[in-house]
């Protein structure tokens, strides 16, 4: 296969040793901020904000510093490559930087660090800011670990500190039950995936002996279909868990309890976006494996389908967000499980601007509406918060696809990428969740930004049941936080600069085969991933756009026409009451597995303490110690303290050997 | 082997000893003063003392007498220490009728 | 020096209880320098070997003592738990509990260095007489006292004979250590099965277990880390050095029954563990599937499962420890263990909270932590020797913890503070001290696992030489 050039001959796999020191620089000096945010939080305060900031901005810096040693290696060679740290024999962890680590390294430090910045005016005057950003800059250190370790143990170490990062930001707020109950949520499922990944390098080392990424996709020919069909299974559990793939999503929706930056940095981003590295990175694997990439384009996009299809029945506006970073996963697991590589892993590049655009732009509203969630209570804040308008508007316009910005090139490559690979029903989904998209994110920019403010409405009148997202019940400590607002322009810079590739990043795939995105790429995928940008492919761009245009006239002409805007109030309320259950209720998925695996476990439980153990296991022995007292109570009957008993005893004893004696003799 | 001493069977000593042997077990079984019981008992040892005597002579062979020996000296040991006994039981007890001494009973 | 490392706890155990008065710090500190004098001695005396002749009718026995690889580890976790334990006694009566704790401390470092079979059933028994006393005076209910040294006696007695079947077979008990002597024949799977279940009493594995859930929440936090950590670790020790080096063919034999006895105890235990409401029932659950893993890695035999089984004896030690003397300072501050009234520790003590945290983060497993490379080794090497069902119900104990160990921390720390419960201060720097050694180590071993992974590699001699007499030296 075309991968045998890069990675058959482990020599190859050369460490570019001049830029080592700077990897790991840039990977541990996250890990340093987190444990001087940690320990000295309480002298830091607000300065625990700036270090961690300038931290993720080093890491930036070094991330773009090392570029030349990420793409230099042109022959195939995975960049730098050296034992790190001597595990047990056999087994050593190592850093590596390829293109494909190389881009995650650089999305990570970067978008993380703008977030870093934001955080410092989003999080002012928390009584846990210091631990905010240990947090932060510890997650940072954790998905660094994830894309630049070079053998599945490093990766697998960071993908469950990135779970353990996630768990920690969700449940900040932890005096919130709903959040403290989101964060175990996703701490489980996504235990449930580093088991996946587990087993499939259980699997791996059982056929290799080895954990490097280079010998095990070496052997990749040497596995057989058996055994490369369950590695491949089992690593696409550990990919779904972590990429909200269906049916292991729900708990990225209830992962909106945490802070909005944090959203924005983790949960739409980076880290969700892990399984699509893994696959990525693991493409040797999967190029070698028909049945598995049907199997993962297809999730891909059922997950693309139903995340917009939720999307389509949200109030809260980062729960609308939320279904859509699911959606466009899906889009990205689909492009890069048909085969296409580079565009699934190009649309996770886009998607991580505009996204993360598109959190923050939703965390100024929410800052600006001391916490109110619910798109319904919101209405007319065009006029109110104009920058915010448009950087959610760009936002808006890029995951739409509206040619010439980000999400345009990316989107139709994956949709174009999964008819190149023959799977024509996928892009047939790819195109009607193109359409939904457009709707769902039209729909929640006409309630958010036009008609008139509705904040001042009894939330019953819009047919709100119940006001949880409501006031200050949505933030930690409100009161501190009305009381000195940052300066503006901490959570306004991130956003500008973010407006900046929201737009443009796409035109790096300009050019199909020539672009500049196909040369970097090359010496990962090689022509294993075929890249059709949309302009070459006019067909796959005018169906998208059409559909689109059609979820978006659908937008206008529910939320968006000057009678519907006027009757705002009356619509949402109708709206909301006349909802289907089953889209309110995201099909029972939720339900579903609380009640297979939940509730069962639970049972089981049940039954193990409180019959099992006290009754069988436990009874057995509590009858064997009954049965000696009842037998000891018999014999001590005969013990009556009569002195003349024992007599009669005693001659009825030599009686009956006197007997045997006499009947059967002396021998 | 001898079968008459002083012109007397064999058969007779051993029936006076059972005899003897029997009364005594009678005795300790169906009498409840102590002191009658222990009397009862020598009656028994005395039965078998006898046994093995006829039995030493009829074999012609020393070791039944000196079975008798050990009997004797062991009966008289035996007598003492439940003398102490019953002595022990009367002070505590203020009475000797065994069936109410039944403090070691299960 | 050996001799020392034994003598040295004991004596100072028994002086303590010897003594008169009630301070606390007077008894804290000499529990401490005598467990910390044990850690240097046993780094002195690594590699002495010290023998005194014992029996010599009807078998060969010597006081012999020595440490082993694997013992070595056990002894360093025995010490810094002993010290970390006799750190974190907080009681009114604290020279009780001290001296007991220096008693178990010197009883079983006299079991991790015997080097005689006979001098190891000796120390077997000698171990539990510190734990009943402690069960008897401070245990919530004397009838645990009893359940206790009524299990574990028997396991003894077990022990006791099939040492003395061994002797008599073999003519001497001084074979701990020795490379190359195995046995077969007929009175073999008797022997094994003797010393087996003696073992899996002590571990505790399905269905011998009952015992430990009611032991481990009737000890007062200092000894429950003691006993839940080391004690509990005698059984897998005995495993490895008797087992797997005397009797490697009877665990051959038998591995498909002591798998299925491990893979019960791990699945039986993490759902148990589910819901409990007694916190330190948790964690007695959870070992019961932990260790059920060890059980598995031993009965596989598999060189990197053994490799992860001393490494995960070592981090279970650390991590149980850690979360029982945690939990001691839970319950010392809101006088109550039971999950459905904890919560909001998180706000009154953030200390702990973080303290707490770790220990249940190291107790699931978590990547970069010391349990997570044992579970990894383990399962590795379960898949290795072919076992992929067993392999499947090890990861999905691992889901299950990940489940019971959020529900029982998350339930302490998070939440809203619990109104009903009292206020206290935070963790003070004894209290930091006594559980810091222990999470650092968890660490320290979870990047650099090597030495001790090292150590789980025990020679083992694959075929006697003949069956007749059925023991074998070569």
């Amino acid at each position: 296969m075309m991968f045998g050039c890069c990675m058959a001959n482990p020599e190859h796999i050369m460490g570019v040793v001049g830029s080592y020191p700077l990897l790991i620089a840039l990977w541990l000096l996250p890990l340093l901020g987190a444990v001087l945010c940690w320990a000295f939080g309480p002298q830091l305060q607000r300065a625990a904000g700036w270090l961690a900031t300038v931290i993720a901005f080093a890491a930036f810096a070094c991330t773009l510093a090392s570029w030349g040693a990420g793409t230099q290696s042109l022959n195939g060679a995975l960049g730098a490559d050296q034992p790190l740290v001597r595990w047990m024999p056999g087994f050593h962890l190592g850093l590596l930087l390829d293109p494909l680590s190389l881009l995650w390294a650089c999305i990570i430090t970067g978008v993380g660090a703008l977030i870093h910045l934001y955080s410092i005016g989003y999080m002012e005057g928390d009584s846990a800011f210091a631990r905010f950003f240990a947090y932060m800059n510890f997650f940072l250190f954790a998905m660094l670990t994830l894309v630049l370790s070079d053998n599945f143990v490093g990766l697998l170490i960071g993908w469950g500190l990135v779970g353990l990062a996630s768990y920690f930001l969700i449940g900040f707020w932890f005096h919130k039950p709903s959040a403290v109950a989101a964060a175990r949520k996703a701490f489980v499922i996504n235990v449930a995936g580093d088991v996946g990944i587990m087993f499939a390098i259980f699997l791996i080392v059982q056929k290799t002996g080895s954990i490097g990424f280079g010998n095990a996709f070496a052997a990749a020919d040497t596995y057989g279909p058996t055994l490369l069909l369950a590695i491949c299974i089992s690593l696409f559990i550990g990919a779904a868990a972590k990429s909200a793939q269906v049916p292991l999503h729900t708990w990225l929706p209830d992962a909106m309890e945490g802070p909005t930056p944090v959203s924005a940095l983790i949960h739409a981003a980076t880290m969700v976006t892990a399984g699509v590295y893994l696959i990525a990175r693991c493409a040797p694997l999967w190029s070698h494996d028909g049945n598995a990439q049907l199997l993962v384009g297809t999730i891909g996009g059922v997950t693309a389908l139903v995340g917009a299809v939720l999307g389509m029945v949200q109030w809260d506006i980062k729960r609308i967000l939320a279904y859509s970073t699911m959606s466009q996963i899906g889009y990205m697991i689909m492009g890069v499980g048909v085969g296409a590589y580079e565009a699934g892993v190009a649309h996770f590049f886009t998607h991580a601007f505009f996204k993360a655009q598109l959190f923050l732009g939703s965390g100024l509203i929410i800052h600006a509406l001391s916490n109110e969630q619910d798109v319904r209570r919101m209405g007319g804040l065009r006029k109110r918060l104009p920058f915010a308008f448009i950087a959610m508007l760009v936002g808006v316009l890029a995951i739409c696809g509206i040619p010439g910005l980000s999400g345009s090139f990316s989107k139709d490559a994956v949709i174009q990428g999964a008819l190149d690979h023959g799977h024509p029903w996928l892009y047939a989904v790819g195109i009607v969740t193109a359409g939904m998209t457009a709707y769902y994110m039209f729909r929640m920019l006409f309630v958010t930004f036009f008609g008139r403010y509705r904040g001042d409405v009894d939330p019953s009148e819009l047919g709100i049941r119940h006001p949880e997202f409501a006031g200050t019940a949505a933030h930690g400590d409100a009161d501190a936080h009305e009381s000195h607002h940052a300066p503006a322009w901490l959570m306004n810079v991130p956003v500008a600069v973010l407006i900046v590739p929201s737009i443009f990043a796409g035109w790096l795939l300009y050019g199909g085969a020539n672009s500049p995105w196909h040369r970097f790429f090359d010496p990962q995928f090689g022509a294993a991933s075929i890249l059709h940008v949309p302009v070459s492919e006019m067909v796959t761009t005018l169906v998208t756009l059409a559909c689109v245009a059609l979820g978006i006239l659908i937008a206008y002409l529910r939320y968006g026409t000057a009678t519907a805007r006027d009757n705002a109030v009356e619509r949402l309320r109708r709206e909301t009451v006349g909802m289907w259950p089953i889209l309110t209720n995201a099909f029972y998925i939720d339900v579903a597995l609380d009640a297979i695996f939940v509730k069962t476990s639970e049972a089981l439980g049940r039954l193990v303490s409180r019959v099992l153990d006290p009754h069988v296991v436990d009874g057995a022995v509590r009858e064997a110690a009954i049965t000696a007292q009842w037998s000891g109570a018999l014999v001590r009957s005969l013990q009556t303290g009569l002195v003349r008993a024992y007599a009669v005893f005693l001659a009825v004893g030599i009686a009956c050997f006197a007997a045997f004696y006499a009947f059967h003799g002396v021998h | 082997m001898a079968t008459s001493f002083s012109g007397v069977p064999i058969f007779d000593y051993e029936a006076l000893a059972s005899v003897l042997f029997f009364i005594g077990l009678a005795g300790a079984i169906a009498r409840r003063n102590p002191l009658v019981m222990l009397m009862s008992i020598e009656l028994m040892f005395n039965a078998a003392n006898l046994a093995f005597i006829v039995f030493s002579r009829a074999w012609l062979n020393n070791a039944g007498q000196i079975f008798a020996f050990l009997v004797i000296t062991v009966a008289a040991a035996e007598a003492a220490i439940a003398l102490a006994i019953v002595v022990v039981v009367f002070r505590s007890a203020q009475q000797v009728d065994v069936d109410d001494v039944r403090v070691l009973h299960g | 020096m050996l001799l020392a490392l034994v003598l040295l706890p004991i004596i100072a155990g028994s002086v303590i209880l010897l003594l008169r008065g009630e301070d606390r710090r007077l008894y804290r500190a000499i529990g401490v320098i005598v467990a910390l004098a044990t850690l240097f001695l046993a780094i002195e005396a690594r590699s002495e070997d010290w023998s005194a002749p014992w029996l010599r009718a009807p078998f060969v026995a010597n006081f012999h003592l020595g440490i082993g690889a694997l013992a070595f580890w056990l002894i360093v976790l025995l010490a810094l738990c002993t010290a970390c334990a006799v750190l974190a006694v907080d009681s009114a009566r604290p020279r009780a509990l001290v001296g007991q704790l220096l008693l178990l401390e010197g009883t079983m470092l006299g079991l991790f260095i015997s080097r005689d079979l006979l001098l190891f059933a000796l120390f077997y028994d000698l171990m539990l007489v510190p734990v009943f006393f402690v069960l008897l005076e401070r245990g919530e209910h004397p009838r645990d006292a009893w359940r206790y040294i009524i299990y574990n006696f028997a396991g003894g007695l077990l022990l006791l004979f099939a040492t003395a079947a061994f002797g008599v077979l073999h003519g001497t008990t001084d074979v701990i250590g020795a490379v190359g002597t195995t046995i077969s024949g007929a009175w073999a799977p008797w022997i094994f099965w003797g010393f087996a279940i003696a073992f899996l009493v002590k571990t505790p594995a399905f269905p011998l277990h009952t015992w430990m859930p009611n032991t481990y929440a009737s000890l007062p936090p200092p000894v429950a880390a003691v006993v839940g950590a080391v004690q509990s670790k005698a059984g897998l020790y005995g495993l490895f050095v008797i087992g797997l080096t005397l009797m490697p063919q009877e665990i051959a034999r038998y591995s498909t029954v002591l798998i299925v006895l491990g893979s019960i105890s791990v699945l039986y235990g993490a759902v148990a563990a589910l819901v409990q409401n007694d916190a330190k029932r948790v964690v007695a659950y959870s070992s019961l599937s932990h260790l059920g893993l060890i059980v598995i890695a031993i009965a596989t035999q598999q060189p990197l499962a053994l490799a992860g089984a001393a490494l995960y004896i070592v981090a279970h030690g650390l991590f149980t420890a850690a979360v029982f003397i945690g939990l001691g300072y839970v319950e010392e501050r809101e006088e109550t263990r039971s999950l459905a009234r904890l919560r909001g520790i998180g706000a009154k003590n953030p200390r702990l909270a973080g303290a707490l945290t770790i220990g249940g983060l190291a107790m699931l497993g978590l990547p970069g932590l010391a349990g997570f490379v044992g579970e990894l080794v383990i399962i590795t090497g379960i898949v290795q020797s072919g076992n992929i069902a067993v392999a499947v119900i090890a990861v999905i104990s691992v889901v299950l913890a990940a489940a019971y160990v959020l529900r029982l921390f998350q339930g302490i720390v998070n939440g809203p503070v619990a109104h009903d419960l009292p206020v206290r201060r935070d963790l003070t720097w004894r209290e930091g001290i006594a559980v810091a050694p222990l999470l650092l180590a968890l660490l320290y071993l979870g990047v650099n696992p090597h030495a001790v992974l090292a150590s789980g590699s025990v020679p083992i001699p694959r075929a006697p030489l003949s069956s007749s007499a059925g023991v074998t030296t070569p």
